[in-house]
């Protein structure tokens, strides 16, 4: 070996002796520690527990055979009883009328009354239109809806059939009244039907991310200024550059790992999880594929919290502008819940967006272009090096001692 | 051997450092004396190059400070003021990290490591975590660790600051062995008593200028005063910073 080798060969040594250290500091980090089991634990969790709710009330409100009755008071039945054996038919339970219909609705007790008119029986036999009244809230939300709604289609269907059978006695085709039919197909695949769940996904999997190296960027730079031992450190024959581009690797690396412990744990729990009408396959190359298209964001992560270590001169200012650093990667992924853009040209360059369209069409099992994942992957590389080139021209000044 | 040529360092307005010369001999001890603030601090920490001068240039074992800094980094064991370790570190493991990143390894650096642990007297806690560890036994680390790579020059910042009488004999010895052993020993300390037992030269600095300096029988005569706290005194212009 030449002299210039060895200068190299050791110059490398350095880097890599730093890594090291810093891994092994880190590990021993109880905190570390602590956020990357939160990521296994936490992640599948809260995405097992939205889809088995989903699942549930959509099947029980849903679903006619498995259905529960849905509870319906009725006052006046008895000037209705075809009506009421139609509604039995099509799984509503009809109740005794309440005492106070308005009360019972507002108190929440039930969702729908309806009110037959004893009018209703002579209005039906001269096939007049015949009134029914359906008392509901109207500011009552989401699933609690279903009732009102199973309640209403019901009730359209039998007005439906009775206007058939009336223009059939009458001799008059009933397609008449029916200038358009609707026919609707449907071409999404089962895994993008859950895209309200899978939408929320790449936030967590992205601010894991940043959790996972965060201590450790504040520590060996920050920190280490705090606690008198920086100063040391840069005595010693290591240039500056190498000194933080350990550091940062070191980031990096505990953020990829997070990263991974937690793509591998979603995948082994959506395979034991306990619901079926959903299912989000992560197979082995899914698995990769999200892990390399989301590495270039993991150096996004570790430079941006290494710049930041950089210029605080203690652990706590640091962690007083983290909030801050965290929302700047979450603000594009707010746009993505909101606007649920397709990847192009015009998004696939924004680091944190780009990977978190990566993230839910891999997940609904679809694939994006492989220029807009390269795009996505170059850019966010070479955000990654701006970055981490900022850190290293503040960590030469002199200042930097504090 | 340190040499040190007109070294000057401003922070803004402030001169902390203002045209310092000395030498500094190997096989000696040479101290840097002077009252707090007087440029002490930040004279030894552009010799350790974390600080550039603003002018003047100064040399370690031929070395230029500016344009060579990794040899000169090679060439120097440093204990800087205040110095910390890493907590969740064993102390071994912290004076092997030093070792490893000045290019040693394998059953050297640990020959190494337990060498030093028998002369500062750590085996107690060598192999401890260092959370929790006294400013005693931290400072024995980062003197360890400094020492780690055999350096040619040893640089040391205040080397006795929270040391108790016991740890600060001990530290007395080490550097006599540095001494005899050819090393050139250059510390900063602004307690007279510890400078005028150790070092074979001193160097007065006061406001960021070299008042006086010399073998202590060199100071006495030059100052005509009968004592070196006397001489001190007299070079400094003031009792101020004086213990």
């Amino acid at each position: 070996m030449t002299t210039a080798q060895q200068k190299s060969a050791h110059k490398f040594n350095g880097l890599w002796t730093v890594f090291k250290k810093e891994v092994i500091d880190n590990l021993r980090d109880k905190r570390t520690l602590t956020t990357i089991a939160a990521s296994v634990v936490i992640t599948p969790i809260i995405m097992i527990a939205f889809i088995w709710f989903a699942e549930k009330t959509v099947k029980e409100e849903t679903d006619p055979v498995t259905a529960t009755a849905f509870e319906l008071p009725v006052i006046g039945a008895e000037h209705a009883p075809n009506l009421m054996d139609w509604l039995r038919n099509n799984n509503v339970s009809i109740l005794p009328a309440p005492e106070n219909a308005e009360e019972v609705i507002k108190s929440g007790e039930r969702r729908v009354v309806m009110v037959i008119k004893e009018n209703f029986p002579e209005a039906f036999e001269k096939a007049k239109t015949a009134p029914v009244l359906l008392i509901h809230d109207s500011s009552i939300s989401g699933l609690e809806q279903l009732g009102f709604v199973t309640v209403k289609n019901a009730l359209r269907t039998y007005s439906g059939r009775i206007g058939q059978l009336r223009l059939e006695a009458r001799g008059i085709n009933p397609e008449i009244t029916r200038a358009i039919q609707v026919n609707v197909s449907d071409v999404a695949t089962p895994e993008s039907r859950n895209a309200k769940i899978i939408g929320m996904m790449p936030y967590m999997i992205i601010m894991f991310i940043m959790a996972g190296g965060m201590y450790l960027a504040i520590d060996s730079t920050a920190g280490e200024r705090e606690k008198g031992s920086l100063e040391s450190l840069l005595t010693l024959p290591i240039t500056r550059n190498h000194l933080l581009i350990a550091k940062l690797l070191a980031t990096a690396f505990f953020s990829a790992l997070t990263l991974m412990f937690m793509l591998i744990s979603l995948s082994l729990s959506m395979q034991y999880a306990p619901v079926d009408a959903f299912t989000i396959n992560l197979s082995t190359p899914k698995l990769l594929h999200i892990f390399v298209t989301c590495l270039p964001f993991v150096f996004v992560a570790s430079s941006m919290l290494i710049l930041l270590a950089s210029f605080t001169k203690s652990y706590k200012e640091a962690q007083s502008y983290l909030s801050f650093v965290m929302l700047i990667p979450s603000m594009p992924l707010m746009l993505l819940m909101f606007l649920s853009p397709e990847a192009s040209m015009a998004n696939m360059w924004v680091p944190s967006l780009s990977q978190a369209l990566i993230i839910v069409e891999t997940l609904k099992g679809e694939t994006i272009p492989v220029h807009l994942t390269a795009l996505s992957m170059a850019v966010s590389l070479a955000v990654s090096v701006i970055l981490a080139s900022i850190a290293i021209k503040l960590y030469q000044r002199e200042r930097i001692l504090g | 051997m340190i040499k040190v040529d007109n070294l000057s360092k401003y922070f803004g307005d402030v001169k902390a450092v203002d045209g310092v010369s000395f030498t500094a001999e190997d096989g000696k001890i040479t101290g840097l004396l002077g009252p707090n603030g007087a440029g002490k601090s930040t004279t030894l920490r552009m010799l350790y190059t974390v600080f550039k001068p603003d002018s003047g240039t100064a040399s370690i074992d031929g070395h230029d400070i500016q344009k060579n800094a990794l040899q000169v980094k090679s060439n120097i064991g440093v204990l800087t003021h205040g110095a910390g370790i890493y907590e969740r570190l064993s102390a071994r493991e912290n004076v092997r990290y030093y070792g490893q990143l000045h290019g040693l390894g394998g059953k050297a650096l640990d020959t190494r490591v337990d060498e030093l642990a028998e002369l500062l007297d750590m085996q107690d806690f060598l192999n401890r975590r260092a959370k929790g560890f006294s400013q005693g036994q931290k400072t024995k680390v980062a003197l360890a660790r400094a020492l780690i790579h055999s350096p040619k020059n040893v640089l040391l910042d205040e080397p006795t600051n929270g040391l108790d009488i016991i740890a600060t004999r001990g530290l007395r010895t080490v550097i006599s062995r540095l001494k005899d052993a050819g090393h050139c020993v250059l510390f900063s300390s602004h307690i007279m008593q510890e400078v005028a037992a150790l070092c074979d030269e001193i160097v007065i600095i006061a406001g960021g200028t070299v008042a006086a300096c010399g073998s202590p029988a060199r100071l006495l005569s030059d100052t005509g005063e009968h004592s070196l706290e006397d001489a001190f005194v007299k070079a400094i212009g003031s009792e101020e910073g004086l213990i």
